[in-house]
């Protein structure tokens, strides 16, 4: 039998599958749709949070479930008013309360959907059930939603919520009340109710700026003098100023590359008009094609010898 | 068949007992075995079925940090690994011309089927809105990007169409042997399209699976620094795919073991030889791309920490290293026990890796915890138990386990025999267990 050849050659071609692989890499890497450090869009919407103005008075919230037609979450005050711990089915957005361990300090946080300017939970979802809409909103569409749950494994700040007690599942996220107010030119209505201006709405770009004004004119009420969500995961459309680390108040430390350019960076050169899967397929099918015919030709001698047809 | 196994060296310790597939017919088909994994399958189904018409929740220890539980992280991510032997041995005995193992194929391909299909209906229970996914055969619905998609595609059309297909020959040869005379003559007709089109289905067969097994390592790049960095990595979608090859050949081999072993069939070493050789020749390149990434990295010292993340990492490693050293020698090859035994562990191995980073090295920084509920665990048991149930079968039913020409011609001596007076004289017929 000559066997010889084909692994040989085999291996030569997956070598040769390699070799184009890291030679696509290092040809495509300018442009992709997943950039490391996406730039927000001018007609990006922003809210900014400043924990140095919030009274923790929670009228956000209440405003966001009488906008989102949300129930309260009563589990907590024996069925009398709505008392989330966190964000959950019935919760899109949060006042919540951050105390040192010793009681010397405080401070509040809003959470809600931070509209990334690259998502992972858009880049993850398989059908474009949560996909970013005008403005930068990302919002959810059920009609599209199979309720896989990847955008909850993706998003780095938990933010997205899945009815764990509904037969008709929905995934429960701030949408920046896109349907219900701006897409009818009225900021959302967290921020349209806020009473003292501790979160604002405007234009990305202005919010950042006047974040960093903020910073600049009293630099030591700020615990770190940055922005959150300038550049976190990419940078996010809501943006915080807090006078303890932000960490402390549950945003989490992300590098500053987009989620969706790691998960994508190689993939999407491999499968770019799916060059790769075709590229090993027609390997495959030369080393096949070789297997197959030495098969084919051996087999009525085997045939005969044993009396028996052969199995495939 | 027989040119594909081992040369006959009748005389030395080497014999070719592994000719071409055969049914098991010795034994009847329903046995208290049988009946208690069928009960347990049952179980799990009928819980399966409750679940569509009521909430998640009170089925599942999920939650809003660990929304993936199980039915994902250990049917889907970790099984599916075991069920990767169609795409391990049919790449070596088609691609690499390791003609020995075209006799085991049938095994790899039944289990590796029923983990698929175990799996797919796994998910198909897990998912919150099932009823949306007919957008699967809406291209402009398609987020390319979405790792989710690709397996969402790739999976159900690879068990359905790709596996389902090169399992159709030893459905059909049931047929001819136990058809009317009408249908032989149609399968007649039929067979040489199907070994036409039979290279290209196998060459799909081969590439749709690199795609999903490594897609499902790249469903975990989104998580980010969710997941540990000993198991977070640029490398996960091939190494995800490399633990696929090791768990596909590592569980051909226990498989072949354990149903000779339980059926009494003689086994073949030289073509568990082969496997093994194979199985620690990838434990060595998984454990090369793992170790590698961890140097390119600069995480080599979180591996030998000794944390908790550290000595999860080191069983892993040692489950596949043992294997892969112990495996370079021929007498352990050789040996059936040792060989299992090292089968297993690389299994386990592989296993580990696959599933630690889904669940365990799953670790957002907030306070939840996950562990599966009763009803889950029943469930995940239910579509294993359903996978034994019907392997069990499947091995008396059609000839899937490989033995020798000499059984498959008792085989039909004793049926003639028994059915002397019902059958009309030199006819052939299938086994007795039927």
């Amino acid at each position: 039998m000559s066997a010889a050849i084909t692994r040989r050659q085999a291996l030569k071609g997956i070598v040769g599958v390699g070799g184009t692989v890291i030679g696509a890499l290092a040809t495509s890497a300018g442009a992709d749709e997943h950039p490391a450090h996406p730039v927000a869009p001018p007609d990006a919407v922003s809210m900014l949070y400043d924990n140095t103005i919030c009274t923790g008075c929670k009228a956000c919230m209440v405003a966001c479930s009488e906008a989102n037609d949300l129930p309260p979450d009563t589990a907590l005050s024996g069925g009398l008013w709505h008392m989330p711990l966190d964000l959950n089915s019935k919760t899109k957005n949060i006042i919540k309360l951050y105390e040192e361990p010793d009681g010397t300090d405080f401070a509040y946080v809003k959470r809600q959907c931070m509209h990334c300017l690259d998502p992972a939970c858009v880049t993850g979802c398989p059908f474009g059930a949560l996909k970013k809409s005008r403005f930068g909103a990302v919002t959810w569409n059920g009609s599209l939603c199979i309720g896989c749950r990847y955008c909850e494994v993706a998003c780095p700040f938990d933010v997205p919520k899945f009815e764990w007690d509904h037969w008709n599942p929905k995934i429960v996220k701030c949408e920046f009340c896109f349907d219900q107010r701006l897409e009818q030119n009225q900021q959302p209505a967290c921020t349209g109710v806020c009473p003292t201006g501790a979160v604002i709405f405007g234009k990305r770009m202005d919010l950042l700026a006047k974040a960093k004004e903020r910073i600049a004119a009293s630099p030591n009420k700020y615990f770190e003098q940055r922005v959150y969500g300038e550049h976190e995961a990419g940078g996010t459309q809501v943006l915080y100023l807090s006078c303890v680390a932000f960490e402390k108040i549950g945003l989490p430390k992300l590098g500053s590359t987009s989620l969706g350019h790691y998960a994508t960076k190689v993939t999407s050169v491999i499968y770019k008009w799916f060059s790769g899967p075709i590229l090993v397929a027609g390997l495959l099918g030369v080393a096949i094609k070789r297997n197959w015919d030495r098969h084919e030709a051996e087999r009525p001698e085997v045939e005969k010898q044993t009396g028996l047809p052969e199995q495939l | 068949m027989s040119m594909s196994s081992t040369p006959d060296t009748t005389g030395t310790t080497l014999i070719n007992h592994w000719q071409r597939g055969v049914p098991v017919f010795r034994e009847p088909v329903v046995t208290p075995r049988l009946l208690f994994f069928a009960a347990l399958a049952a179980l799990g189904l009928s819980l399966a079925l409750v679940r569509f018409f009521s909430p998640l929740g009170p089925f599942s220890g999920m939650n809003d940090v660990y929304a993936w539980g199980i039915w994902k992280t250990f049917n889907v991510m970790t099984l599916t690994a075991l069920g990767s032997g169609p795409l391990a041995v049919g790449m070596a005995a088609w691609v690499f011309n390791r003609q020995k193992l075209h006799v085991v194929m049938r095994t790899a391909l039944v289990s590796g089927f029923l983990f698929y299909a175990t799996g797919l209906v796994a998910l198909g229970f897990d998912v919150g809105r099932a009823w949306n996914f007919y957008s699967v055969v809406l291209p402009w619905r398609w987020n390319a990007e979405s790792a989710m998609l690709e397996i969402c595609i790739c999976m159900p059309l690879y068990c359905a169409v790709f596996l389902a297909f090169e399992n159709l020959p030893l459905i059909v040869e049931r047929f001819y042997y136990t058809g009317t005379d009408a249908t032989k003559a149609f399968l007649h007709l039929c067979a040489p399209t199907v070994r036409r089109i039979y290279p290209f289905v196998i060459i799909g067969a081969y590439v749709l699976p690199m795609m999903h097994q490594s897609a499902l390592g790249g469903l975990l790049l989104l998580a980010g620094e969710k997941i540990h960095p000993l198991w977070q990595t640029p490398f996960l979608p091939l190494l995800y795919l490399l633990a696929a090859v090791l768990c596909g050949l590592g569980f051909v081999t226990f498989l072949l073991l354990i149903a000779c072993l339980r059926y009494l069939r003689a086994l073949d070493l030289g073509v568990l030889e082969e496997l093994g050789n194979l199985l620690s020749i990838v434990c060595f390149l998984f454990l090369a791309v793992r170790f590698g990434d961890l140097v390119w990295r600069g995480q080599l010292h979180s591996a030998f920490a000794l944390d908790k993340w550290s000595v999860l990492f080191l069983i892993e490693t040692a489950l596949i290293l043992i294997p892969a050293v112990a495996l370079r020698s021929r007498a352990v090859r050789e040996t059936p026990r040792t060989l299992l035994n090292m089968a297993t562990l690389a299994c386990l191995g592989g296993m580990f890796y696959r599933f630690i980073p889904t669940t365990i090295a799953f670790t957002p920084a907030r306070n939840a915890s996950y562990f599966p509920a009763l009803p889950e665990v029943l469930m995940t048991v239910g579509y294993i138990a359903l996978g034994i149930v019907t392997f069990g079968l499947a091995v008396k039913y059609f000839a899937v386990l490989p033995g020798e020409i000499g059984e498959w011609n008792y085989m039909f001596r004793l049926v003639r025999g028994r059915r002397a007076a019902a059958r009309p004289e030199g006819e052939t017929q299938w086994p007795a267990s039927l």
